[in-house]
């Protein structure tokens, strides 16, 4: 049967704009699942003695993009707090790339995600969000303070903004595009 | 694909969440699971009258292709709970799996696509 679908994952700091993101270039309006997780002190393999321990429901905000009659392009936004990380493995698994939402009043609400995304070699852009019109940094001093490597393409935009998601978007897939490329042998 | 666990400050701090395992008909969420939160299924013509209402429920759904991270959302189950529903869906001839995503991406065509229908926005 032939119907694929392909994921992007916005993160970013609690409140840096990922709902607001996906919403504005999604067909259809936000959708929420839900993950029951439990809390665990111990490897994710052992899950033995898990019993008793408090358990949460952490929220997943989606969007969806036909891309074709059989692609169509979903967005999945990280929760909010760093500490729910099983979700972004599995958010993370099998995804183009990601687009790190970056907030300039509190730049390094995103670097948990940059070092998430660096470290697993997974494609992303970072997006900074202007909330208040003027930002206060150059992009040099934002690619110092989330000691982003040169290669990282690193856009403007206003979430609310539809060409300017859009933007970020594409920017992100010719950035993953271009990493394959340059891996492939001449 | 493995990853590596997250050893930033907040683990200490918050401690580490993982999925609680459910029992659903015998099998438990989401170990048994191969399906990812985005993989579509189709409901396939096959009569459902023996089926469990929530199970129907499920495959009236996906009249047209959905995504289980979709299901979940319009039938209100945790991913967990739908993952192992639709997978016995699937075993059971009820519904088709499509792709999922890509598990390596190297398919340039697939992300040329991608691209062309983002520019359409
Ligand atoms: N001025 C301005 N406000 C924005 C922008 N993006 C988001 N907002 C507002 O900022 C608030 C937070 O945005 P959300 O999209 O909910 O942020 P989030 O990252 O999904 O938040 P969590 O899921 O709670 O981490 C909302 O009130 C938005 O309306 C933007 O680009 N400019
Ligand atoms: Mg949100």
């Amino acid at each position: 049967m032939d119907r694929t679908s392909v994921k992007i994952v916005v993160a970013g700091g609690f409140g840096t704009g990922k709902t607001t993101l996906v919403a504005s270039v999604s067909e259809i309006p936000p959708l929420t699942t839900e993950e029951i997780l439990t809390e665990a002190s111990i490897g994710v393999d052992d899950i033995t003695g898990v019993e008793g321990k408090t358990t949460t429901t952490v929220a997943l905000d989606f969007g969806r993009i036909t891309i074709s009659p059989d692609v169509v392009l979903y967005l999945f936004g990280t929760p909010g707090q760093d500490r729910f990380w099983f979700m972004w493995d599995e958010l993370a698994q099998g995804a183009v790339g990601a687009i790190v939402l970056v907030d300039t009043r509190r730049l390094d609400s995103s670097f948990p995600a940059v070092d998430y995304f660096e470290r697993r070699g997974i494609p992303f852009v970072t997006a900074v969000n202007r909330f208040f019109g003027e930002c206060a940094y150059t992009e040099e001093e934002i690619r110092g303070a989330l000691e982003l490597d040169p290669r990282v393409p690193l856009v403007w935009c206003d979430a609310r903004d539809r060409p300017s998601s859009k933007l970020a978007l594409v920017t992100l897939v010719r950035h993953a595009m271009s990493r394959i490329t340059a891996k492939a042998p001449a | 694909m493995t990853f590596d666990t997250w050893d930033g400050d907040d683990e200490s701090a918050a401690g580490r969440f993982v999925p609680l395992y459910v029992l659903v008909n015998g099998r438990t969420a989401p170990r048994d699971s191969t399906l990812d939160l985005a993989t579509q299924v189709v409901a396939l013509a096959v009569d459902t009258r023996r089926l469990e209402p929530e199970y129907v429920e499920i495959v009236n759904r996906c009249a047209n292709w959905m995504s289980v991270a979709e299901i979940g959302a319009y039938l209100h189950l945790p991913l967990a709970i739908t993952k192992v529903m639709v997978d016995v869906l699937v075993e059971q001839g009820y519904l088709g799996v499509g792709s999922p995503a890509q598990q390596k991406i190297i398919d340039l065509h697939l992300l040329d696509s991608v691209l062309a229908g983002l520019e359409r926005l």
